[in-house]
């Protein structure tokens, strides 16, 4: 009897143990948050979307459901493709008023918004300039046709109406180009989208246009490289690193679309004024709460020049970093002990 | 008593339960395997549909075609690159050996992304601007 009592008592503590054991290993393999990252070719450029998540199921849908708001975005407005609502606005220049959908809508009128407080600095209606350049054929334009052209960039010109939902620009010949704002715009969309999915950190990446939402495993903020403008090879490419907290960050460039002719830069930023490429600055970063803000922004403050640029950040509650034409690195006060410098500037 | 009396003196019940037991710790070994991050992958994609996946150690030379063009993607020492492009500018075989990231060639519709495994807490970057 005696030796019974014992055999279950010993039984009873081999069979506690096990259990135990097993417990212990099943509660390890508990999902965990992870970071999960997807890249496509989407608005004729690369986008990376990166969540965080303890569900690979749910960083699966929210990214689809994320690259798909892109495409959508980019049916509205590619600028090169005929279907476009941007293709029908401009092929109704100086006609008539084009109905289109508040995403294009909204769009636009944010355009209008960044080219007043840039004084015209930033202006969507640069199309018939810009498409009379070809940076892989390093094809110039006569002067005599920059200046011929000159009249039909205006975003005055454009005319919202809310009520009927159309876009009309007012002059023959006029062409919209959404290529100063739409990417940012996009990384704006997608982010929201990722929200609706239940998703609370990540960072979507349109070219370089950047928005970042939450937080890393780690706890840290996402960080992100601005490159060097005057980069020669992988080592030196990247000169500053930012950490975005519920922000996004936009550069533009004059290493991005560019070729050299007779010792002269000829890069893809022309000032709206001139209708030839803005010669202050080598690049502008700008860092504000909108993808849609920043991506406008970077191009208006680099046609602007540090000072002026600057100053326009600073009055618009922006963060930003200019690289002068000299390679002198011009920043607003507030990024001061935000942004780490490597050593490659 | 001894551990061999213990065992011994355990009825035909005591031993099935016992051999369970072991059998779903092991299974719990197993799922947790599964639930690690992947070693770094590459993917392939041609209109922006994944075609191809490889792992990044094992080296290989791939041939890719789409509509609009090919390439050919050599996978070596945990890093790749494209060696022939069927585009006009080849920006995509200047772009060289990439161990993380991606290589694109627009003319071709075709992407080559280059996975490693996240290592959040280091200062890698997780975006470039510009």
């Amino acid at each position: 009897m005696a030796f019974n009592v014992q055999r279950r008592i010993s039984s009873c503590l081999l069979l506690g143990l096990f259990c135990l054991t097993g417990i212990s290993l099943l509660s390890c393999s508990a999902p965990k948050e992870q970071v999960y990252r997807k890249s496509m070719v989407q608005m004729d450029t690369l986008v990376t979307i990166t969540v965080v998540t303890d569900s690979a199921d749910r960083a699966e849908k929210a990214m689809e459901r994320a690259f798909g708001e892109i495409s959508r975005l980019d049916t509205l407005f590619n600028f090169f493709s005929e279907k476009s609502e941007l293709s029908m606005i401009n092929s109704n220049a100086g006609l008539s008023g084009v109905r289109v959908s508040p995403e294009t809508m909204e769009v636009v009128e944010k355009a209008i918004e960044a080219s007043e407080k840039t004084g015209g600095a930033f202006d969507v209606t640069i199309g018939p300039e810009i498409s009379q350049w070809n940076f892989s054929l390093k094809i110039k334009p006569e002067d005599e046709s920059i200046k011929k052209r000159l009249g039909l960039v205006n975003y005055k010109l454009i005319q919202l109406d809310k009520a009927k939902s159309t876009i009309h620009l007012k002059e023959k010949g006029m062409l919209m180009d959404l290529g100063g704002i739409a990417k940012g715009y996009a990384a704006d969309k997608a982010v929201e989208e990722l929200k609706k999915n239940r998703i609370t950190s990540g960072l979507v990446a349109v070219a370089g246009e950047v928005k970042a939402f939450g937080r890393k495993p780690d706890g840290k903020g996402w960080k992100v490289g601005i490159k060097n403008p005057r980069s020669t090879g992988k080592n030196d490419e990247i000169m500053a690193m930012v950490e975005l907290n519920d922000a996004a960050i936009s550069t533009s460039g004059d290493y991005q679309r560019y070729f050299i002719l007779d010792g002269n830069r000829f890069h893809h930023i022309l000032d709206p004024k001139t209708g030839y490429p803005a010669q202050g600055c080598q690049s502008a970063s700008v860092i504000a709460g909108d993808g849609v803000y920043t991506d406008a922004f970077s191009t208006g403050v680099f046609v602007l020049g540090p000072q002026k640029g600057i100053a326009l950040l600073e009055q618009m509650g922006f963060e930003g970093l200019i690289v002068d034409k000299n390679g002198t690195i011009h920043t607003t006060p507030g990024l001061k002990g935000k942004i780490e410098f490597t050593t490659n500037h | 008593m001894s551990l061999r009396q213990t065992i011994s003196a355990t009825t035909l019940g005591d031993r099935i339960l016992l051999v369970s037991l072991i059998l779903a710790s092991c299974a719990g070994i197993v799922f947790i395997k599964d639930v690690l991050p992947n070693s770094g992958g590459v993917i392939i994609e041609v209109q922006g549909k994944p075609t191809h996946r490889y792992l990044l150690d094992q080296d290989r030379t791939v041939r890719v075609e789409s509509p609009y063009g090919q390439l050919t993607v050599e996978i070596r020492g945990k890093r790749v690159r494209v060696i022939q492009a069927s585009c006009q500018n080849k920006l995509c075989e200047h772009q060289g050996w990439v161990s993380h990231g991606a290589i694109i060639c627009l003319p071709a519709r075709i992407s080559v992304s280059v996975g490693v495994p996240d290592k959040s807490g280091d200062k890698r970057i997780d975006a470039t601007t510009g």
